[in-house]
């Protein structure tokens, strides 16, 4: 009898044990989803920066939301990235293979700071280990970015590349070599993101990485992405526009730019519009008089193919951050230099002939500012992130730059949004750690700026 | 004492016909018989022996043997839930209701056979107390049934069904909404639905863990007893005959308005409905006044025609519902050998266009007297149902009925799409959104089709006078498989989709019982039993998927342009379990029950797999006691008992496990499974008290009965959700308490009784009040339900089932905070907006017997509660209902403004009505300004547009909360049976024919547009309506005829 209750209850539909390389897959592909999905791209943060507008149901891009509206880039980071990170951190561990650690630790790293960037204060230190945690305090930002470098740190002196090999990376295809640039250019990220704040901490940190000799991303080709497949694997905005092509168009506010500074991207980033055929933007954020879909410009083709990549960082990425380290005098880099290689690289990115990158970089208005460093990188970083909402959306309100007016009929008295809410369950599952976050951190309110945002 | 042959007769007292099968025999002693096909019987008993007459549905008796006296003409009384009438209890085990300590209350067969509801639950609304039945949303789906409120927080809380001795599932599978969201968003009927309501002789419904203790684990939540219909003591060829027609129409529409169409700010013209014209992408009524002025639409190609209402172009859709109900049953009985065997046909077209289904059942019942102690009981049920096409519900673009119609344009002629979609045209009113809906309801369908088996073999063996051996075996099987069929060109799914979910279920009950009676003297005897059961369940669950048809029109799995998705999972479970129970009654007036049942589950931990749990009730009739004979006061009974059932966990939930996905590009993805389980799990346990009285005066003429019960359940076994941080969604513990009180009355009055005419009002009412008193350490709610933003809670300190959602923000003084642009600021935490467990429940039956005519009136009313509409929430948002047209226009009470310079994102400006705006701007006349103040205390005065101001309360979920209370017309019911002196003649023992109503009114309510009786499925999460389909009214047409 015991015999047979015992063996019913062996569930025969999922496995008791782990495979490091299979949940480093999973990690890296529902986090790249939820990262470029509609939830927190297209609904939210490509409409806040501009890039994108919609124009049909219009809340979001009037700033109107519920507590419930950014509940998935929560859920997902935590409950689908940091548990599984954490879960091949001990394997690694347990099977002697540093390598694995590194890279888990370089992906939980991009999850945190994604998810910091957004919220503000967040669990860290008690994330994702339940059986100590029920109710995980949360951290301050300054603390999660700190944590994150050093983390970062311990990742970079964990990969090796002629360490154990690893399987399941489907960003680098397994290439140790690719990941430790991945790192110090996460590093260079986040030492940009305090150094309104901590600026000491910023130079150190970029020190610690020249020191270390790996280097950052150095060309396109070196881009942390997630190329997608064909459909079920397709890119998110992609399948979006298959099912629902008519809820999104690219922004006025982007296209009055590119056409402004005669962008070769410009027919890249948009079609033409179907009635006009000429390339024309939805105004962000009508509540009335929206535009019909063939009188603005869908997204480019380019953005809606089922291959098209989510990118994490860009090479053009990482020079503006070596620009921008540069002009703030946290490196011995010449600004300048850089930030016309970072206009090139992201030029080259979208297949510009190199005649038209000539031109574009020749124009006045593109040439790098000295005297307003932030402005230069700020705009043309704006135009170089399309696509990437999250990412846009942070430099944005970190830089200042490019100025954006609010949407038209803008809930917010004005504003745009410089933080999410915090998921509405957490109300009710976490409320000490919310409550406290909150206290620390301001209102829960898409218009408290976070620590990072100086101004 | 002498030995003396004993003989008789036994006739109905209202017909004065012989009843057969009824059960002869002498009190303590194992000497018995049945009457035979004339109601006869012969058996031999001695002197001063009580013989004990009695057979279920009839008062029982009780005959002293004397010598002078060995004829006996006995005449039985049909008992209406009265006193001493004979119950099936648990187990199978008739008892006389008296003998009970707890309450029980039972159906007889006509009460569930003329009724002829698609969904047998629903045959038990407002006619027994303390039963809580919600019906199925639209003529097909779940129901939903409940005993004495929810005790488990999280678990199953309706109640085990049992067929002649044989569990039977009553699990909905509602199908993964991970796999596919198209086929999970139907409402599959739960499975009980397959029995044929003529094969039940009567449905017993045992109230609570009290009656219940012997079915252990699954019976924490009541029992409903079936019992079949045997051939014991057919008469005549033994062939009855029933046929059963009823229509079906809606019960309720939204009230809509017919004042505006399509649009948003008054502008719409239709170029591709997808936003190709001006606003012809947006599905709402904000549009144009329906005046007749020339615009061009879906069916103009172009040309401009006139913008009018079409009022009913919703109700039009639908269909007037038709079910067929024809059965016929053969039986037969002589000493040694009695069977039934009864086959049905049901076939129902529903009132949605192309919904339909089907079933067929046969049952087979045997009893074969092996030898004079060796008896073989067998029962065997197939039922085949098959449904072509399940309506779709809830908000799913590409199958809902109602999402499309509250999402709508008013001014839209549903025939033209008709028409349309006839002639081969996919073209539909808005093409951003949704197809055609007779595209949706032809070409994406949902089929499902069940085959069952129960059966069961039992053979008893009478060993020696008061011992007998019984050894039961029973099986129910069943596969249940869907196809789900999404066409090519569908909006949103553009390739099309086909799913397969098959589901097996098993569960074999194997039990084997000793029974033991015996009369220890002249004042007491004992009744005793042992037994063991060993129940072993399995489901298997294989669901695939092809995303994206590689061709249109073929559903077939293999033709997909994308690898398949697929599902499936196997569990398995085992109980094991000895249990006993013993009564004793002293004379027949005080009787002492108790039962014990100790199980050993496979899905707990070794050390915690075994648990014990017993029960004890008792019951003293006082009248007999005491001696009381008197005309006013007949029969009072007191009862009280206490018990406790111990429930298990469901298969796997001890250990943590890592799942799979399909691979990316050649890598497989593991994941870790988003429940934290527990290795450590224990038992679920509820205790139970209760007590009561039952009191019948003047001749039964006026019937009482009361029950008070208090019920704790703690240590339950939940999978509370944990923030996300944790890196789960939730964790299974053991935890939480929740306290069910409550106290159920029943009164029976007979005001008029006379040789032709007999009216009798049988009402009944209870109350269950419920409190969550803790979950698990500082965790302080679990979710049991959501929709959108509005959650249904178990929340610690509130009733079971609070509704907890965004609502206004207010000022001390209660009044609702307004935004600097005249729009009311929603609250940043959510609140309590009531529950939604009821505060009472009662029901009134009024029946009427004159001579072979009767009539019976049930009225039952749920009172208290609250219900979340999504279907006001949404039609106040797209401004189709009726409740929108205040302030939508001058004549509507609208206020005039307008833009200064046109500038439509500027402050509006408020003018004198027809007076014309500075600079030529437009004047607008759907003007609103939104009762509340301002932060700093002064009453608001900005003035904004009609669908600003509506469209803004729909962000407070607490503006379409409502009271769910509702009295209903459930039921007329009109017989007439056919004298037998006209119907000897063709051969025929009886002949009735009636006209049955069912949800014939709904004479209260308080919620507006919808049925406040909805549910989407029959789990717990409860109080929400979104989208639901209308009810149903039922008039049907029933004859049965005996050969």
């Amino acid at each position: 009898c015991k015999k047979s209750l015992d063996e019913s209850n062996i569930n025969p539909n999922a496995s008791e044990n782990a495979q490091p390389d299979y949940l480093l897959t999973a990690a890296i592909k529902a986090n790249a989803d939820t990262y470029w999905g509609t939830a927190n791209n297209l609904g939210a943060s490509l409409l806040f920066v501009q890039h994108i507008a919609k124009i049909q149901y219009t809340d979001p891009d009037r700033y109107i939301f519920t507590n419930a509206s950014f509940s998935d880039l929560w859920s997902v980071g935590y409950a689908k990235g940091i548990i599984n990170l954490n879960q091949i951190i001990k394997l690694a561990d347990a099977a002697s293979n540093p390598n694995y650690k590194g890279v888990a630790l370089v992906l939980r790293s991009w999850i945190f700071t994604t998810l910091t960037d957004q919220y503000g204060d967040i669990p860290y230190t008690q994330a994702g280990n339940i059986d100590e945690y029920l109710l995980p305090k949360y951290d301050a930002q300054r603390d999660v970015y700190l944590g994150i470098l050093a983390d970062l740190k311990t990742a970079q002196d964990a990969l090796d590349p002629s360490g154990k090999a690893i399987a399941g990376d489907i960003i680098y295809a397994n290439s140790i070599a690719s990941w430790k640039k991945f790192a110090n250019s996460l590093r260079l990220r986040v030492a940009l993101r305090i150094a309104d704040r901590e600026p000491e901490l910023a130079r150190q940190t970029i020190a610690a990485v020249a020191a270390e000799g790996t280097g950052y991303i150095s060309a396109n080709s070196e881009t942390a992405q997630l190329a997608y497949k064909a459909s079920p694997n397709q890119n998110p905005i992609s399948n979006l526009f298959d099912t629902r092509p008519d809820e999104y168009r690219v922004s006025k506010t982007l296209i009055d730019q590119l056409t402004a500074l005669n962008d070769p991207r410009l027919a890249i980033y948009a079609q033409k519009a179907v009635a006009t055929q000429t390339y024309t933007g939805a105004a962000n954020g009508l509540s009335a008089n929206l535009p019909g879909k063939d009188q603005v410009s869908k997204l480019g083709t380019y953005f809606i193919a089922p291959t098209a990549p989510a990118v994490i960082i860009s090479y053009a990425e990482v020079l503006f951050d070596r620009a921008e380290a540069a002009a703030r005098g946290l490196s011995g880099e010449n600004a300048a230099t850089l930030y016309s290689q970072a206009v090139e690289a992201s030029l080259t990115q979208y297949g510009v002939s190199t005649a038209d990158i000539t031109a574009y970089k020749a124009s006045a208005a593109v040439q790098y500012n000295s005297a307003n460093y932030k402005k230069s990188i700020g705009d043309q970083k704006w135009i170089a992130l399309y696509g990437q909402g999250l990412e846009a959306w942070t430099e944005w309100r970190r830089l200042d730059y490019p100025q954006l007016s609010p949407a038209v009929a803008g809930a917010l008295n004005g504003a745009i949004p410089v933080r999410y809410i915090y998921p509405g369950t957490e109300q009710s599952l976490n409320p000490n750690g919310y409550k406290a976050a909150v206290a620390h951190q301001g209102a829960d309110a898409l218009t408290t700026k976070l620590w990072f945002d100086v101004n | 004492a002498q030995s003396v042959k004993i003989s008789g007769v036994i006739t109905e007292k209202a017909t004065g016909q012989a009843i057969p099968g009824v059960s002869v025999s002498v009190k303590g002693g194992s000497n018995g018989t049945q009457t035979n096909a004339d109601g006869k019987f012969s058996l031999s008993a001695n002197e001063n022996d009580i013989l004990r007459i009695f057979s279920i549905g009839y008062n029982a008796q009780e005959i002293k043997i004397t010598s002078g006296n060995t004829t006996l003409n006995i005449i039985l009384e049909e008992s209406q839930n009265a006193l001493s009438e004979v119950v099936v209890t648990a187990l199978n085990i008739p008892k006389e209701k008296k003998s009970l300590g707890y309450a029980v209350q039972e159906l007889k067969s006509k009460d569930i056979a003329e009724a002829r509801e698609v969904n047998l639950v629903n045959a038990l609304a407002g006619k027994i107390a303390g039963v809580q039945v919600t019906n199925s949303q639209g003529d097909m789906g779940s129901s939903r049934i409940i005993i004495r409120g929810e005790t488990s927080i999280s678990g199953n809380n309706q109640p085990l069904f049992i067929i002649d001795g044989v569990p039977v599932d009553n699990t909905q599978t509602l199908g993964n909404s991970a796999i596919s969201a198209t086929s999970a968003s139907r409402d599959y009927a739960n499975p009980i639905s397959d029995i044929n309501p003529d094969d039940i002789e009567s449905m017993s419904v045992l109230k609570g863990p009290n009656a219940a203790a012997l079915y252990g684990s699954r019976a924490a939540a009541g029992v409903v007893l079936i019992t079949t219909k045997k051939g014991k003591g057919s008469q005549g060829l033994g062939i009855s005959v029933t046929s059963n027609t009823t229509f079906s129409s809606l019960l309720i529409l939204p009230d809509y308005q017919n004042s505006y169409g399509q649009g948003a700010n008054g502008e719409f013209s239709y170029k591709d409905g997808a936003g190709g014209g001006l606003n012809d992408g947006v599905d709402e009524s904000w549009g144009p006044r329906l005046d007749g002025r020339l615009i061009p639409q879906f069916n103009s190609n172009g040309v401009a025609v006139p913008f009018v209402a079409h009022p009913d172009n919703v109700k039009s859709y639908f269909n007037t519902g038709r079910t067929l109900n024809n059965g016929i049953a053969f039986s037969g009985s002589n000493e040694k050998f009695d069977y039934r065997l009864s086959y049905n046909n049901m076939d129902q077209k529903g009132v949605i266009p192309n919904s339909s289904q089907s079933k067929n059942s046969f049952l087979f019942n045997s009893s074969y007297k092996i030898t004079p102690k060796l008896t073989l009981n067998t029962y065997a049920n197939y039922v085949n149902s098959s449904a072509d096409n399940i309506p779709g519900s809830g908000g799913k673009r590409s199958t809902s009925t109602m999402l499309q119609f509250t999402w709508f344009g008013r001014q839209v002629d549903v025939t033209q799409l008709k028409s349309l979609y006839e002639n081969g045209q996919n073209i539909n009113w808005n093409n951003s959104y949704y197809s055609n809906p007779y595209f949706v309801a032809y070409e994406n369908t949902v089929g499902q089709v069940r085959n069952r088996l129960i059966g069961s073999a039992e053979l008893n063996y009478k060993i020696i006078d008061g011992l007998s051996a019984n050894f039961r075996t029973g099986n129910d099987n069943y596969t249940d498989r869907r196809k789900t069929k999404i066409a090519y060109g569908t909006n949103g799914t553009p390739f099309g989709s086909y799913e397969e979910d098959a589901y097996t279920f098993n569960e074999n009950n194997t039990e084997a019982r000793l029974d033991y009676t015996k009369k220890l003297n002249k004042d007491f005897s004992l009744d005793v039993l042992l037994g063991g059961n060993m129940r072993t369940s399995t489901l298997e669950n294989n669901d695939q998927l092809a995303s994206k048809l590689a061709v249109a029109g073929l559903y077939t799995l293999s033709n997909s342009r994308d690898p398949l998705i697929s599902y499936n999972y196997y569990t398995k479970q085992k109980v094991y379990s000895a249990f006993s129970s013993a009564q004793l009654s002293f004379r027949n007036y005080a009787y002492l029950n108790l039962t014990a049942r100790n199980d050993w589950s496979s899905t707990l931990p070794v050390e915690n797999r075994s648990y014990f749990y017993p029960s004890v009730n008792g019951s003293l009739i006082l009248t007999e006691a005491f001696d009381i004979k008197s005309d006013a006061l007949t029969f009072a009974k007191l009862r009280g008992g206490w018990s406790k059932v111990g429930k298990d966990a469901t298969p796997y939930q001890l250990m943590n496990t890592y799942g799979f996905i399909a691979p990316f590009d050649g890598n497989p993805q593991q994941y870790a499974n988003p429940v934290d389980l527990n290795a450590n799990l224990k038992p679920e346990t509820t205790k139970s008290t209760e007590a009561g009285f039952e009191l019948g005066f003047f001749k039964n003429r006026l019937r009482f009965d009361a029950s008070v019960y208090n019920t704790n359940s703690i240590n339950q076994i939940l999978s509370l959700d944990v923030s996300p941080t944790t890196g789960y969604s939730s964790k299974l513990v053991n935890g939480g308490t929740i306290n069910n009180k409550g106290v159920e009355l029943q009164l029976g009055i007979t005001p008029i009784k006379t040789t032709n005419f007999t009216w009798d009002i049988n009402t009944n009412f209870s109350s269950n009040k419920s409190r969550v008193k803790s979950l698990y350490g500082d965790i302080q709610s679990y979710v049991l339900g959501s929709d959108g933003t509005v959650q249904i809670l178990a929340a610690v300190g509130q009733p079971y089932g609070t509704i907890f959602g965004t609502a206004y923000e207010r000022n001390a003084s209660g009044q609702i905070l307004v935004d600097a642009d005249g729009t009311p600021v929603i609250s940043a935490s959510k609140k309590v907006l009531g529950k939604y467990t009821p505060n009472w429940l009662g029901g009134i039956t009024n029946s009427f017997t004159y001579k072979r005519i009767n009539l019976s009136v049930l009225v039952d009313a749920h009172v208290g509660g609250k219900i979340y509409s999504g279907t006001n929430n949404t039609g106040i948002y797209t401004g189709v209902l009726a409740s929108t047209l205040p302030g939508r226009g001058t004549e509507n009470g609208g206020l005039s403004y307008y833009f200064p310079g046109n500038d439509n994102t500027a402050r509006a400006v408020q003018i004198a009505a027809g007076s014309a705006a500075p600079g030529g701007a437009k004047v607008y006349d759907d003007g609103m300004v939104f009762n509340g103040v301002l932060a700093d205390g002064t009453a608001n005065s900005r003035i904004i547009s009609a669908s600003q101001y509506y469209k803004s309360t729909t962000n407070a979920d607490e503006s379409t909360v409502y009271s769910a209370t509702y009295v209903k017309l459930r039921e007329i019911k009109l017989g007439y049976t056919l004298p037998q002196q006209w119907i000897k003649s063709v051969g025929l023992q009886s002949a009735t024919v009636s006209v049955v109503g069912r949800n014939l009114l709904i004479i209260h309510k308080e919620v507006p547009n919808i049925d406040p009786e909805t549910a989407f499925n029959t789990g717990n999460g409860q109080g929400l309506e979104d989208l639901t389909l209308p009810g149903v009214r039922n008039i049907g047409f029933n004859i049965n005829l005996k050969f």
